[in-house]
């Protein structure tokens, strides 16, 4: 049951990535896409009405991992204190900047909300990496299983490497979004992005896969060493899919990416929440950190009622949406 | 300073700050779904623009409730660690289906509301509207039974190691507490809701706008602000302090000023306490009813401050004066309500300017109540952060200094006035707009 509560927290925060993933995306390669105060205008518009909704897969990842496994939960929050405070900081500070730029009346204050805008989304991407990075490395843990992540420590040149891969990924994945959901030049300029952005996202994912194989020198599951054939395939089709144009099977094959990587890195972890560092086989396990029996199965069963649930009536809504978005 | 007080600075901080907004989800929620409903079922224009307003007006605070909101669900784990790891077991049941049952119902409608294509069937919008109501007091009955457990723990064992195991679900959703607790936290929301809605219809009929949209919202929002301070009183009100006096007894004498255990308790209606002289000062008497109110006889015991160790007992003044604050404000709702339904029923209320401009400007007064409402209720429960189990001291990070706290509560201060600038400005504008400049969906 540990496993399957292990599972479950991973589907969340690969559904988190993959959602909040696209608008933090959209927003980081917004220079690069959009050129003109209304085109800007178009690329938030985009993402207006899903951004708030995807930030909900955060809160209800991390509130899965409270109730599956509090120990984890509670070390790795506290651990990590001051980097997801400013990830905090940087959530609201993006939300606020996004809901005030239509209302500011000059141009003047438009750049500096969409700079802004961008900025934060883009650094909350390179956060979220550094932290993914940590994660796969381990943290020095405690007796009791504490530790206390110091800055000299979490920006190691491993974890920066990985937030810097997260931005070129979710930059892409956003890329791909904006060419889907945006009509005329942004989109043509989007799926550029897309094709052009791959050589880097390529280079990127060969130096962390070869760092991150070489750190963890005895793997844990045999299974992992399939996932870079299918990374690397979902890149390659997904620049083909760019070259072509075709800007939903890019967005759809950059999930997959998304998805392949993730796998990889629970993999890599499995069966640690939190792996120790140096000694990496070691640390809170999902067997650790379990509370009891009735909890996980309580927790598990939430989590798939209402996955379930969410499957089934977002795409119902979604599709009641507005479609694609022109400049104006 | 002590880093668990930091801790509970932090917290009470961004809690106080984050309900603000829940108050007007929870609140005006079942507005929107009811003029959604209608809208859709009428096809009047004048419908329509109500519910396009108010789906507005919610959508603003359910942004800022979700901006605002994600420290919460963080803080548990980055403040209180010791906390989280020792009861997470049952305390991250509720707020889990919280995130996945409630927020995503929430958001995800409101989302069909807000940025649905033209001509999706009106069926569709209609249930749109009623999850949306069913999201925001779903979410609110979760949180509401996360506190519930922290003040009357049920359905729990303690392992060998200390930690607390779940062992029944059903009796921590269930509890009476909990859903005594929730009714009554419900009441306030919905006193809100009244009120703001009546409020800003009173607003429109005082500048002369939107009249016929005026009168339809001063009637639908005095109504449910009449029916909900009424019930927030009784039963609900009722019925929690009721259960306050069972399973809190020191809370309660710590939220009436009684420091001395007597038959024929009275009940003071105001008094400062003086916790050194373990007396009131200057206090106003209703005699014997304290008693009456806890257990129904105007002879029975009630157990004062005196009765309990001094380390038991939480802050006695914040506690005091947040219960007075809050049962002071409910009779004040209570009263104007009923006045204000009172000539509604004998059409005088569309004359009575003086009434207009009381219904505008009461609606900062429900928030008040509402928070004052927690403070008596989460200070009182003071020294334990689970009630009778475990001590708020041993609740803390322990990795986690009390300067890092006070730094990251500064750093709060400053994004929440950010953020509060930004909701206010966004709110005002669309009063400002009003209903006749909003596009009908």
């Amino acid at each position: 049951m540990s496993v399957a509560g292990f599972i479950a927290i991973a589907f969340m925060l690969t559904m988190y990535v993959l959602l909040d993933g696209f608008d933090l995306g959209v927003a980081a390669v917004a220079p690069l896409v959009a050129r003109s105060d209304r085109e800007r205008a178009a690329t938030m518009a985009a993402i207006g009405p899903f951004w708030n909704g995807n930030e909900v897969w955060l809160i209800a990842g991390a509130a899965a991992l409270f109730a599956l496994f509090p120990a984890a939960y509670a070390s790795s929050f506290s651990g990590f204190y001051l980097p997801f405070i400013v990830v905090l900081w940087l959530l609201m500070f993006r939300g606020i900047a996004l809901e005030l730029r239509e209302h500011f009346p000059s141009e003047i204050w438009h750049q500096f909300w969409d700079a802004a805008f961008s900025a934060s989304s883009a650094l909350l991407i390179f956060v979220f990496g550094i932290a993914l990075g940590n994660l796969l490395r381990g943290v020095p843990l405690d007796a009791s299983g504490y530790f206390r992540g110091t800055f000299a420590f979490l920006l190691n040149p491993y974890a920066l490497l990985v937030g810097l891969f997260a931005l070129a990924t979710l930059g892409v994945h956003g890329a791909a979004f904006a060419a889907m959901r945006i009509e005329g030049e942004p989109a043509a300029r989007a799926i550029r992005v897309v094709a052009g952005g791959s050589w880097l996202v390529l280079i990127l994912y060969l130096a962390v896969t070869a760092l991150t194989v070489s750190m963890s020198a005895p793997l844990r599951a045999s299974w992992l060493f399939v996932m870079p054939v299918l990374s690397l395939t979902a890149l390659a089709a997904m620049w083909r899919s760019a070259r072509l144009g075709r800007a939903r099977d890019a967005f759809l094959k950059s999930s997959g990416f998304i998805v392949t990587l993730l796998a990889a890195s629970a993999g890599t972890i499995f069966p640690y929440l939190l792996p120790a560092y140096p000694a990496r086989n070691a640390g809170i396990s999902i067997f650790a950190a379990a509370p009891s029996e009735t909890a996980l199965a309580c927790a598990l069963s939430v989590t798939l009622i209402g996955v379930a649930g969410i499957a089934v009536y977002t795409p119902l809504v979604w599709r009641r949406m507005a479609g694609k978005i022109r400049v104006e | 300073m002590d880093p668990v007080l930091a801790d509970r600075l932090q917290f009470a901080f961004t809690v106080m700050f984050h309900y603000l907004f829940p108050i007007g989800t929870m609140g005006l929620a079942p507005f929107v779904a009811a003029y959604t409903w209608k809208a859709a079922h009428r096809r009047d224009e004048e419908s329509a623009r109500i519910a396009a307003f108010w789906t507005k007006i919610f959508a603003i605070n359910f942004a800022a409730g979700v901006v605002s909101g994600i420290p919460m669900e963080f803080q548990f784990g980055t403040n209180w660690a010791a906390f989280s790891r020792t009861t997470g077991s049952v305390v991250g049941q509720p707020l889990a289906m919280e995130g996945i049952f409630a927020f995503f119902l929430e958001s995800v409608f409101l989302g069909a509301l807000l940025y649905r294509r033209r001509g999706v069937p009106s069926v569709f919008v209609a249930w749109a509207g009623v999850m949306v109501c069913a999201g925001a007091w779903l979410s609110g009955f979760f949180i509401v039974a996360t506190n519930a457990w922290m003040q009357h723990p049920v359905g729990y064992r303690i392992a060998a190691d200390g930690t607390i195991l779940l062992e029944s679900i059903w009796l921590v959703l269930f509890s009476p507490f909990a859903y005594w607790q929730f009714a009554h936290v419900l009441c306030g929301a919905l006193l809100a809701g009244g009120f703001i809605v009546a409020g800003v219809g009173a607003y429109y009929l005082l500048s002369r706008r939107d009249e016929s949209i005026g009168r339809r919202l001063v009637r639908a929002g005095t109504i449910v602000a009449f029916a909900f301070a009424l019930i927030a009183v009784f039963p609900t009100g009722d019925r929690q302090g009721r259960d306050v006096t069972r399973y809190q007894p020191v809370k309660l004498a710590a939220e009436e000023g009684l420091f001395t255990t007597e038959r024929e308790a009275p009940l003071a209606i105001i008094g400062m306490p003086d916790v050194a002289r373990m007396r009131l000062i200057d206090p106003i008497y209703v005699p014997d009813f304290l008693s009456f109110l806890s257990y129904g006889n105007y002879k029975a015991n009630v157990n004062g401050l005196d009765a309990y160790a001094r380390d038991l007992w939480p802050p006695v003044e914040v506690t005091y004066y947040a219960y007075h604050i809050m049962v002071g404000l409910g009779t004040v709702f209570a009263a104007t309500a009923t006045i204000a339904v009172v000539l509604l029923a004998f059409g005088r209320l569309w004359s009575a300017r003086w009434l207009l401009w009381i219904l505008m400007l009461i609606i900062p007064f429900p928030f008040i109540a509402n928070e004052a409402g927690w403070v008596a209720s989460e200070v009182g429960r003071q020294p334990w952060i689970v009630y009778g189990v475990m001590k708020t001291a041993a609740g803390g990070s322990p990795t986690v200094s009390s300067g890092e706290t006070i730094f990251t509560l500064i750093g709060f201060a400053g994004m929440y006035f950010l953020l509060g600038v930004l909701f206010l400005y966004l709110v005002l504008r669309e009063i400002g707009k009003g209903p006749s400049g909003s596009e009908a969906g």
